[in-house]
Parts: structure tokens; C-alpha cells; sequence
């Protein structure tokens, strides 16, 4: 079963594993990517970075273009989404991946706000999340469309924060879909832990 | 089979949302009021303080509070409502609650509790529902200075072990290590501040409900679809 998120081919949200170690050595040719420039001037002698870290580390990097610089909140949401040993922290190859997967994103903001305004109205946004693959019921839309929006408008901040939501659950389910039948059988404690997490 | 989480009626776990709670004076985060105090200018850095047998003085107004609203609750409802509206929204609310370390609670939070006493989904509360809510903080907060053991105005990981032990939840020390990890400063003795406190119960209790009704068999496991997972989840924690 394909799991939504997923980009059209040639996009890699799922393939390739999660990416090599968090943080550790510098591996071959680390030091001739681009990304990796941004992420050195801000992560400290442990080669991780934090949410403040993060923020700062995407604002330099432009990658929010046109729009307004993520805040703190949706920073610390894109951390836990891929923060796979629990540190609250992200490496360089994390960080890639986050890159990779925001860009993604962007991309289909910008195609959706055709009048530039940095923002899009409900139906757009919901037009935008099935686009990605999300098989959301209608409490479910109603639910995201409500808590995402403000005046009727969302913002670039708000969309990257929910597709974080998104992915996260997303992921935490497809991982305990083995027979990937799109069903999985919950503890308490495992769904709790699942949920909370996000 | 999951041990669920004791009835509403134990003492340590908070009453399901409805709340009716003792009309105390609203608390602030405990130790001293900031220099130069919450009480001057139009917008009070925070709620009154709730110093050992004293009710805290009360912002101007008050008078002609609606029927059924107490009058401090309703002298603290003008003061939030900065742009006079009749209503408060996340943002007023924002801006009316701090943490023990002084830092406002964060939006998150603000939106569980606005969405909470907010009947009509318009995304702010009225003067009845702040009242309420009111009470609601209190009580939360009340919890929490029972759970910081050691009173350092934030809540440690063997603290927060121990507050969902006694609020009747069953969970591993794995999971109250993951939300440290996502909710703490990062410090080398990581802790929670009131709203994030008040955020994770909130959603523990949430969650816990949705579970529950699909366990009908209370058996501890539920067989869920992709799709009622994230509308499970996307209605209850958002």
C-alpha cells in the first residue's frame, strides 16, 4: 500500500532508509555540500543542532523564500519528525532529509498560491494535502482545516507545520505496518507513545 | 489488558472537561511577582499571585460583572480582553499567562484550553468560558505544585513519572523520556514549565478517551484503519 506523502517519482520521502547516524564524523564530501555550510554555523561541537539552532539554520538558508521564517513551534514539530534516537536534536544527515522534504513541500505551496500572498484558503489546503496523498476523512479535514487556519487564510508556517503532523503520524503508523495492509493492531501504551510523540 | 486511568472521581486526576471547580482566586506561577509587580498598566503580565493566605489585589473594573460571573473573575476578563472585544482570543490569552520562568505558555496550549471552553468554535472564549477556564488553570496548576516535588517551579523526569502514576496512567519511563525530549529545554536537568504540563495531560486525557471508545472490549489493543487512525488522532490532539 502506498503511504501518502509520498511525492510523485523522483522524490524520496521514504526510500533510502532514515539517512546514516545522526550528527557523528564528518563523512567524504560532507564538506563540499552546500547544506552543510548552513548547518556547521550553527550546530555546536556535537554536530547537532536544536530547534533555536534549526530556526536560525533555515532562515539563513532561504529556504522559506518569499515567505516569512518558520517560527520556533513548527521548528521544534520538523525536529521530533525526524528525531529518531529521542535527543531533541538533529544531525547533518537528518537535517538533509529535512531539507529534501520541506523543499518538497514548498514546492506545493508555491503551486497552490497563485496570487503570491503567502498564504492559502481551506479549500486549497485540503485540494494540496489529498494532492500529497492523504486520505483524510471529513472530521479529520474539518479538524486540520480549523486548528491551521486563521481568519480563513494559512500561512506557509502553519501548511509546513501540518504536513509535519501529517508525516509523523503517518510514519509512526506505516512502521507498525508490517503486512502493510493499512491496519495496525494498537497496545495502549504503544498508541499513547505513538501519538504523543508527534 | 491496559490498566486504564482511575475515574473522575479520585482526587488527583482532574475531573472530565466540564469542570466544576471551586471558584478559587486565579494562581500565578509561584515565587515572587516579577519586579515592578503584574498589577500596574492596563494588561497584567500574569494572573495574581496566590501568596500563602492572601488573595492578590485585584485589577480595576470588576463592578457590573454578568450574573453568575465573579467579579474578580470578570475584573481579570476586562484586563485580558485588550482590544475590548467581549472575547478573548489565543493570543490575548498568550499574553496574560507565564511560567514559572517567565516564559508565556505557549500557543498550543492556549488553543487546547480556548477550544475547551469555546462553545461556539469561533475560536475565542466569552466572559463565562474564561471564567471557567480560570478555575480549569487553577486546578491544573494546583496539580503541579503537588507533582514539583522539590518546588523548583518545573517538573523533572522522576516528577512527571510519579504525576502519571498517581493520575491512574500505567506508562513507561520511555514515554515520559520522549516528552521531555520534545518539551523541555534542552539542559542538563531537563524539565516541563506549567503549560506543557497542562498541554500533555490535556492530550493524555484526550487520547485516552479515543482509545477507550474504540476498545469497547477493554482489552487494550484496538485494530485501527489508516484513516480512522489520523482522524482519530487529528480530532483529539489538535
Amino acid at each position: 500500500m502506498a503511504f501518502p506523502g509520498q511525492p510523485v517519482p523522483g522524490g524520496g520521502f521514504y526510500q533510502g532508509g532514515y539517512g546514516g547516524a545522526p550528527g557523528g564524523p564528518t563523512f567524504p564530501g560532507q564538506a563540499q555540500d552546500p547544506l552543510y555550510g548552513y548547518f556547521a554555523a550553527v550546530a555546536g561541537q556535537d554536530g547537532q543542532i536544536d530547534a533555536d539552532e534549526l530556526q536560525r539554520c533555515l532562515t539563513q538558508s532561504g529556504i522559506a523564500g518569499a515567505y516569512k521564517p518558520f517560527n520556533l513551534e513548527t521548528c521544534r514539530l520538523m525536529i521530533s519528525m525526524l528525531d529518531r534516537d529521542m535527543s531533541g536534536t538533529l544531525g547533518f544527515n537528518e537535517f538533509k532529509e529535512l531539507w529534501a522534504v520541506v523543499n518538497g513541500w514548498k514546492q506545493h505551496f508555491v503551486s497552490f498560491d497563485n496570487d503570491r500572498s503567502g498564504t492559502v484558503d481551506r479549500q486549497e489546503l485540503e485540494k494540496a494535502l489529498m494532492n500529497m496523498g492523504f486520505r483524510l476523512s471529513p472530521q479529520a479535514v474539518t479538524a486540520i482545516t480549523r486548528r491551521y487556519s486563521t481568519r480563513g487564510k494559512i500561512t506557509f508556517d502553519d501548511y509546513i507545520a501540518c504536513c509535519v503532523k501529517l508525516r509523523a503520524l503517518t510514519e509512526c503508523f506505516r512502521r507498525r505496518d508490517t503486512s502493510q495492509q493499512g491496519f495496525v493492531n494498537f497496545q495502549y501504551d504503544d498508541f499513547i507513545q505513538c501519538v504523543m510523540s508527534v | 489488558p491496559v490498566r486504564c486511568p482511575v475515574p473522575a472521581s479520585h482526587r488527583a486526576l482532574p475531573p472530565p472537561q466540564g469542570f466544576p471547580g471551586a471558584g478559587q482566586a486565579p494562581g500565578a506561577p509561584y515565587g515572587q511577582p516579577p519586579p515592578g509587580g503584574p498589577y500596574g498598566g492596563p494588561i497584567p503580565a500574569q494572573l495574581p499571585g496566590s501568596r500563602p493566605g492572601s488573595v492578590g489585589p485585584t485589577p480595576p473594573g470588576g463592578r457590573n460583572a454578568p450574573p453568575g460571573v465573579d467579579p474578580e473573575a470578570f475584573s481579570w476578563f476586562q484586563a485580558v480582553d485588550a482590544d475590548r472585544s467581549g472575547y478573548i482570543s489565543v493570543k490575548e490569552l498568550k499574553q496574560a499567562l507565564v511560567n514559572s520562568n517567565w516564559s508565556t505558555f505557549n500557543d498550543e496550549t492556549c488553543l487546547l484550553m480556548i477550544n475547551m471552553f469555546d462553545k461556539t468554535r469561533s475560536g475565542r472564549i466569552d466572559v463565562y468560558g474564561f471564567s471557567a477556564l480560570l478555575r480549569f488553570i487553577q486546578q491544573w496548576k494546583n496539580l503541579f505544585q503537588q507533582y514539583d516535588r522539590d518546588q523548583s517551579g518545573s517538573i523533572s523526569f522522576s516528577e512527571l513519572q510519579q504525576a502519571f502514576s498517581q493520575m491512574g496512567y500505567n506508562l513507561s519511563p520511555q514515554f515520559s523520556q520522549l516528552l521531555l525530549a520534545r518539551y523541555a529545554q534542552r539542559s542538563s536537568h531537563p524539565s516541563i514549565q506549567l503549560d506543557r504540563f497542562i498541554q500533555i495531560c490535556m492530550q493524555l486525557q484526550s487520547v485516552t478517551d479515543a482509545f477507550r471508545e474504540k476498545d469497547t472490549g477493554l482489552v487494550g489493543n484496538v485494530r485501527l484503519s489508516y484513516e480512522d487512525f489520523l482522524t482519530m488522532v487529528v480530532t483529539r490532539m489538535l
